[in-house]
């Protein structure tokens, strides 16, 4: 018997994993023999995430990573200290509500910072030499909202974009070195993040739950698929946007 | 901040032009102001007052002062 998913001696960071689908990545990979870096700005949450992880060799980092300069000397001591980084997840960002009139430059230059500008970064730091083992594998959480427009998400959308316009490059650009780079492209999943998005909405038609036919995703979904991305199963895939969307974009 | 200048930053915010809402101003009578408008109200509370108004509490408003006591 065989198991496509084993990641017995693997070593895989997760940014933004205190909650939601990252904290759920988290808890899958150490359940398929991973050994997880966690980093979040939420130290309760990193420890309750923490509390649910199997097996051992876990660590924990509370920081912020909207702080972009703060993230190269912090990726050179996770490395010093744990060794080189076999996967990466990027699962952090902020989601919110708002009208083009209230975008200023202030705002959008902080959504862009934490929800790409984190994204590109660590995958800069992570990909230098002798960071990273090789066969390494980088997913990044985007969303349906970078493909098809929605009212009021429109700096959200475009730095979901952004990510997998990012990726497609990187996939070709570090291919050489033996890098795969991919997102996951998710529509409404029950999380804490997608619970306080809701409360914003003010009677806007939201119809991503009407076009996503198979109902609404839960963490595990992309989890999953994350997984698969991040194993050596995938090892032909680079460069692609794989949706987990209950059909939303195919609707 | 006074009222007045609450009520001019929710003009500005909709656009209307100077004084043409007051306390009394029933919502429901404003030029535009649909859903868009008053998502445009939750992101000015929480960007100048630091207070979190949700979709379903905003709906409830009826006036102008049912906005202004929640600024605060």
């Amino acid at each position: 018997m065989i198991n496509p998913l084993d990641f017995t001696g693997k070593q895989i960071l997760i940014a933004g994993a205190a909650a939601g689908i990252g904290k759920e990545t988290a808890i899958l990979l150490s359940r398929l023999g991973a050994r997880v870096l966690l980093i979040d700005i939420n130290e309760d949450g990193l420890k309750e995430a923490a509390s649910c992880l199997e097996g051992s060799g876990h660590h924990l980092f509370c920081f912020d990573l909207s702080e972009l300069n703060e993230i190269e000397p912090k990726v050179k001591e996770i490395v010093l200290s744990h060794g080189p980084i076999d996967g990466f997840v990027h699962c952090l960002g902020v989601r919110c509500r708002r009208p083009l009139s209230m975008i200023t430059p202030k705002v959008l230059n902080e959504i862009f910072s934490l929800n790409f500008g984190s994204f590109l970064e660590l995958v800069r730091c992570i990909t230098k030499k002798n960071n990273f083992n090789e066969g390494l594998s980088i997913v990044g959480i985007s969303s349906v909202s970078s493909q098809k427009g929605g009212m009021s998400v429109t700096a959200y959308a475009a730095s979901k974009a952004a990510m997998d316009s990012a990726v497609r490059c990187l996939a070709k650009e570090l291919a050489s070195k033996k890098i795969r780079l991919n997102t996951v492209v998710p529509a409404q999943i029950n999380t804490p993040a997608y619970t306080s998005f809701l409360k914003m909405n003010a009677g806007i038609e939201d119809e991503t739950l009407s076009r996503q036919y198979l109902g609404m995703g839960e963490p595990i979904d992309v989890a999953n698929v994350i997984a698969f991305l991040l194993n050596t199963s995938s090892k032909f895939i680079t460069g692609s946007s794989i949706p987990v969307d209950g059909g939303f974009l195919s609707s | 901040m006074t009222n007045k200048d609450k009520i001019r930053l929710i003009e500005d915010a909709l656009e209307l032009g100077q004084n043409t809402i007051n306390e009394d101003t029933l919502l429901g009578d404003i030029h535009g102001y649909d859903s868009m408008a008053r998502l445009t109200l939750i992101v000015l509370c929480d960007d100048e007052f630091n207070k979190k108004l949700t979709g379903e509490q905003i709906r409830e408003f009826k006036t102008v002062k049912d906005i202004l006591d929640f600024m605060g």
